[in-house]
């Protein structure tokens, strides 16, 4: 079955316009009258949340930790996006767009990527008319720097804690709804289930996890917000509790699964250095606009880098890349840092590493101009590392840090199972293959602000009004099965720990279904995968109560959910037999070693339907159609 | 008038109410030091000063009054305050370290304000209601330092005092919001100093009394 | 160098909100010095749970120092006694082999424990909802660069805005005060000009949910400061104190 994403006809320019007009609208005094569920209170639900009630909707918001501000998106650090082109430096709608869809590696949905485009200014000026820091020039005007593999400078930053000012942004405003009595909030609650009642949705089932209860919510729209599933790898730059638990129970509820093998490897991370390590820590990729990266020439060489003379270092980037330079796409710097190591070049305890250097940018900035850039970030670094990236060069090492892949989705940002929307990183549409710098922010507040309160009005509107009540039997349904599976979690008492079987599971990950990929071992990966789970369901210990704060249960449920998802991100690398941005099969590889794309048979994403369990799942496609940008090799020579 | 109330009711007005109470209290104690001064001039110079200060009549009666008034709200509002904030954490801690942000006048001030508030008590009954019809200030003083406790009580007093105003000085500032970080260091120092002052100044009295007798 | 040490904890353990709690005294061997606190708990709680006991409850998230959502006192101090750190980037090599190390959960009326060293913080969201926003609706912003903000302000403004709502300061203030929190976002706002219209009606509403709430007074004692992980300076308590009295008795 072909998938339609409803795109709008008409030029791409003029699409959005079109669209805004066409959607059916809810009248103002009918809004309230209307419940929405959004799940997550990242940069996408914070903001989504607070919009929707500000239109007078009735929204009722649930997320993991014990504060909305709490959401994943604080961490981000690097900047968002927009076209404003304040630096008059050449900058556009037209030309973030493309940038987007070629970052993409031409696997994104145009018409989503425009509207984003657009909007990115939008953001900008809501943002700082709530009173975010964003970085000032002199004169009082924002200021902009370039970022991650853009030739422009577009990105706006509030020092290394954009994500955070972003987010606590969002935060205020829906604070002020919940102030307003617009939004009531849920924070320590975990989706378990979404409700669909004759094929809509219309509610989900959350465990309280201060005392166990599991709870019915009703609402005439749900709208999941839950972020990426990077954690699947268990090492990752997301949170501890960033899961694929909401997304993947959808899935299971009949709600497509986009391009999951679609992962992001983010170059700039600290090494993992021991077994005991619970999560990586990204370096802002702002670094590498003054760090030099590179590696000794000679393999195996132990000196100390200051030992190493400049004859006998590779500035690889610089080196292969020279209108690039260090500032190639994301997977472009993963790849070649992973190909250094391999060659026996990496530098560090495990020789899993390779330098990032300010002594250039020192000597010829002066270390205040570059502290006031990456004070906190140097800071950061010397924190865990106890070394100091202004005397020794920084070690890095790439990591997993976002996710492409998503629920799959319309252009109203609808899944295929009507009233159920999904926003920010938890859906597929906007970044392909691979996604560009400081374009994730851009994406969870475009979503949030500007695109779902017009969309769900459309849905609203144009949809017969059923009420639901939380008695009925789909939600009984719901909830036995929520508590069955607790209770099955809670009854194996086996013999190894949640989190040991997170680690064997993301070993698995990193090592077949990372960074490259090979047919030969995705297959066997497949294989170990399903072992494990097995293992898993009859070996696991989680000790404590169901009816208490209970963290191993909680994890134990996002494992069990990691342990089926692993599977299917593989059977997806598997069936993309093709190399594009973050999926690499090592079998497609132009001779530059750059990812070789198949455009006749692969210019699709790949959306799976769950048809039961032990099943395969069903594959649908969605034909993706450039009419706007022209598909070619990538190349960042 | 609601205003009044809820603007000094809350926290922050509390606060308030303590630092001009508090600082007006610095002020009376730079006053009451420069006089206390002329006791080095000998025995007519400190009568000579009582007598001027009698002479004021109803002006120092006022004055007396504000005083008093003021020292009850500091001595209630702080009260309030010390009673709020042990219930502010009902549970306390099994270990408890500082960061090095509060100083040994911050962390006591309650009890040196108890103790202040005792050795005033005491203070007035020995000094100002007492009978003068047939003596002088001077003689009620010298007798009374003549003994060597009374020496030790007023210059432990004065310590405590100094004490209580090694914070008290720069928290005023702090208080009505005149902190900026060029002249912070600048207050914190005089406070110190007046802090100093204000123990050695009193402290010193008595010793000299005590020698003189 | 990364070595192994040895340490024995006495973790406060508590059911619930109404429970007792006490001390239990648990001993974490063989823990790297690269490792995070966190980590070394993780450890710990990894042979509970293989000794089939309850592990130890304890609130984390991003583990890189922003989220906020980490913090127990260690040693009578929270988030322990590096200077600038969250409990989640304190590392292992500031302890010696052979250290007892006290873990108690932060302490104050306004935080009720849930459980062990898990607390309930959602009373600084309720200052929040109070006032620490900017009255504006999505769509009809005027464009960014039509508001000019000096950049020294701009600093200033986020210098305060980096509070990441741990409650260390509540934490660690003799009076058990939330007023190092909630200064930081009147003084954000109070310092940008998109806050100014509703300065003084957020400085009020503020502070007089903070009062509600049950947090101690402030009593200028500069724990917090010396305590907060992200070194939110007094001086935007002091500019809290000025705009609450401006809105009292000005406005
Ligand atoms: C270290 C780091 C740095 C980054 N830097 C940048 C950058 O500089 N620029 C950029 O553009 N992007 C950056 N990113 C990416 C970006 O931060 C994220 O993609 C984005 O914030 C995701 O936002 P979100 O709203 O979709 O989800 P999140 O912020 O992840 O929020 C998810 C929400 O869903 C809730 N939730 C999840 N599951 C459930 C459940 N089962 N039940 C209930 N609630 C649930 C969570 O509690 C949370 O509130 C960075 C990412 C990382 C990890
Ligand atoms: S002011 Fe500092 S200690 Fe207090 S909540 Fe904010 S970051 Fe934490
Ligand atoms: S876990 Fe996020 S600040 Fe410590």
């Amino acid at each position: 079955m072909a998938l339609d994403a409803k795109i709008p006809g008409g030029p791409i320019a003029e699409k959005w316009d079109r669209h805004r007009f066409e959607l059916k609208l809810v009248n103002p005094a009918n809004k309230r009258k209307f419940n929405v569920i959004v799940v997550g209170t990242g940069l996408a639900g914070g903001s989504a949340s607070a919009t929707l009630a500000e239109l007078g909707y009735n929204v009722k918001t649930f997320c993991i930790q014990d504060s909305p501000r709490r959401a994943h998106s604080i961490a981000a650090q690097g900047g968002i996006n927009a076209a404003k082109n304040y630096p008059n430096d050449g900058d556009s709608i037209w030309r973030l767009f493309y940038d987007t869809v070629k970052g993409g590696d031409f696997r994104a949905r145009e018409a989503n990527v425009y509207r984003l485009a657009q909007v990115s200014n939008d953001i900008i000026d809501q943002c700082v008319a709530q009173g975010i820091p964003f970085a000032r020039d002199y004169g009082g005007l924002l200021d902009n720097r370039s970022f991650g593999g853009a030739q422009v400078s577009r990105t706006f930053y509030a020092r290394g804690q954009t994500g955070q000012q972003l987010l606590l942004g969002a935060y205020s405003a829906l604070m002020r709804q919940v102030a307003a009595g617009k939004v009531q909030m849920f924070p320590r609650r975990e989706m378990l289930d979404v409700v669909l009642v004759d094929g809509h949705a219309k509610g989900i089932v959350v465990r309280n996890m201060i005392n166990g209860a599991v709870e019915r919510h009703a609402a005439d729209a749900v709208v999941l917000c839950t972020g990426g599933y990077g954690n699947v790898f268990f090492l990752s730059t997301n949170a501890m509790a960033s899961n694929v638990t909401a997304a993947f129970r959808a899935y299971k509820k009949g709600a497509f699964f986009a391009n999951p093998c679609f992962t992001q490897i983010h170059p700039t991370c600290i090494p993992v250095h021991g077994t005991f390590q619970s999560k990586l820590t990204l370096m802002s990729e702002s670094l590498r606009n003054d760090g030099r990266v590179w590696v000794p020439k000679n393999p195996g060489d132990k000196r100390t880098p200051e030992q190493i003379p400049e004859a006998d270092r590779d500035y690889y980037l610089e080196n292969k890349y020279p209108s690039f330079g260090n500032l190639v796409p994301r997977d472009v710097a993963s790849r070649n840092a992973k190909e250094q190591c391999d060659m026996g070049k990496g530098v560090g305890e495990t020789g899993q590493a390779v330098y990032l250097d300010f002594a250039d940018a020192i000597h010829r900035d002066g270390r205040d101009v570059i502290a006031k850039k990456y004070g906190n970030l140097f800071q950061m670094y010397e924190k865990i590392t106890a070394d100091d990236p202004y005397q020794t060069p920084m070690m890095i090492y790439p990591a997993i840090h976002y996710t492409m892949g998503g629920l799959w989705v319309d252009y109203n940002l609808m899944s295929n199972v009507p009233g159920l929307f999904v926003l920010g990183e938890a859906n597929f549409s906007d970044h392909g293959a691979n996604r560009l710098g400081a374009s994730a922010l851009m994406q969870g507040l475009a979503d949030g602000y500007f695109v779902l309160p017009y969309t769900i009005g459309g849905y609203l509107a144009g949809t017969a009004k059923a009420d639901v009540t939380t008695g009925h039997k789909a939600f009984d349904e719901s909830e036995k099965q929520v508590t069955g599976r607790i209770d099955r979690l809670m009854s194996i008492d086996g013999k190894r720990t949640v989190d040991d079987f997170h680690k064997t599971l993301g070993r698995i990950m990193w090592e077949y279904c990372g960074m490259a990929r090979n047919n030969e071992g995705l297959g066997m990966a497949r294989g170990m995968i399903q072992e494990l789970r097995a293992e898993f369901w009859e070996n696991v210990r989680v000790p404590g109560n169901a009816a208490d704060f209970n963290q191993s249960l909680e994890r134990a449920g996002r494992v069990a959910d990691f342990l089926e998802f692993g599977e299917l991100m593989i059977v997806d690398a598997l069936a993309r037999q093709e190399s594009c941005g973050g999926h690499f099969n090592e079998r497609f590889e132009t001779e530059e070693h750059e990812a070789l794309r198949d455009d006749d048979n692969f210019c699709h994403a790949a959306a799976w339907e769950h048809s039961g369990d032990g099943r395969e799942p069903e594959f649908h496609k969605e034909p993706l159609v450039f009419e706007n940008v022209k598909l070619t090799q990538r190349s960042y020579k | 008038m609601n205003w009044i109330t809820s603007t000094l009711g809350s926290s922050i007005g509390k606060k308030l109410l303590m630092a001009i109470t508090g600082f007006s209290f610095c002020g009376f104690l730079a006053a009451h030091l420069a006089g206390n001064l002329t006791i080095y001039g000998g025995k007519d110079a400190f009568n000579g000063y009582a007598e001027h200060l009698h002479a004021l009549g109803p002006l120092l009666t006022v004055a007396e009054l504000v005083l008093l008034s003021f020292f009850l709200v500091h001595v209630i509002t702080g009260l309030i305050l010390y009673l709020q904030n042990l219930k502010a954490r009902p549970v306390r801690y099994a270990v408890n370290k500082t960061a090095g942000g509060r100083t040994f006048g911050s962390a006591t001030m309650p009890y040196t304000g108890a103790l202040l508030l005792a050795f005033i008590v005491f203070h007035l009954l020995n000094f100002s209601f007492v009978d003068k019809t047939n003596t002088t200030i001077f003689n009620i003083v010298s007798s009374a330092f003549s003994s060597p406790v009374y020496v030790v009580i007023y210059i432990l007093a004065m310590v405590v005092a100094a004490v209580h105003v090694s914070h008290g000085f720069w928290s005023t500032f702090q208080t009505v919001g005149a902190n900026h970080p060029k002249y912070m260091p600048l207050i914190q120092t005089v406070g110190i100093a007046f802090a100093v002052v204000v123990g050695i100044g009193f402290g010193f009295l008595p010793i000299y009394i005590f020698l003189l007798a | 160098m990364t070595k192994t040490i040895n340490l024995t904890l006495k973790v406060w353990r508590q059911n619930g909100p109404k429970n007792k709690g006490r001390f239990d005294t648990y001993h974490a061997e063989n823990i790297s010095t690269d490792m995070s606190f966190l980590e070394m708990l993780d450890v710990v709680n990894d042979q509970l749970t293989i000794d089939g006991k309850e592990p130890i409850a304890f609130d984390h998230d991003c583990r890189e120092g922003i989220c906020g959502q980490c913090g127990c006192v260690v040693n009578g101090r929270p988030h322990g006694a590096e200077k600038g750190t969250t409990l989640c980037q304190l590392h292992m090599r500031h302890f010696d082999n052979g250290d007892t190390i006290a873990i108690e959960p932060f302490r104050a009326m306004a935080f009720n424990v849930i459980k062990d060293l898990a607390v309930d913080r959602s009373a600084l969201d309720k200052i929040i909802q109070a006032g620490g926003y900017v009255s504006v609706n999505t769509g009809g912003a005027q464009d960014a660069n039509a508001i000019l903000v000096p950049q020294e302000v701009a600093d200033l403004a986020m210098d305060a805005a980096q509070c990441i709502g741990c409650g260390a300061c509540v934490a660690s203030c003799p009076n058990a005060s939330a007023m190092l929190f909630t200064s930081a976002k009147v003084s954000q706002l109070a310092l940008l000009p998109q806050g100014k219209p509703e300065a003084a009606k957020r400085a009020i509403n503020m502070v007089r949910t903070m009062d509600e709430l049950g947090f101690g007074n402030c009593s200028n004692e500069r724990e917090c400061e010396a305590e907060c992980p992200k070194e939110i300076s007094i001086t935007n308590i002091a500019r809290l104190n000025r705009e609450y009295f401006k809105a009292g008795f000005f406005s």
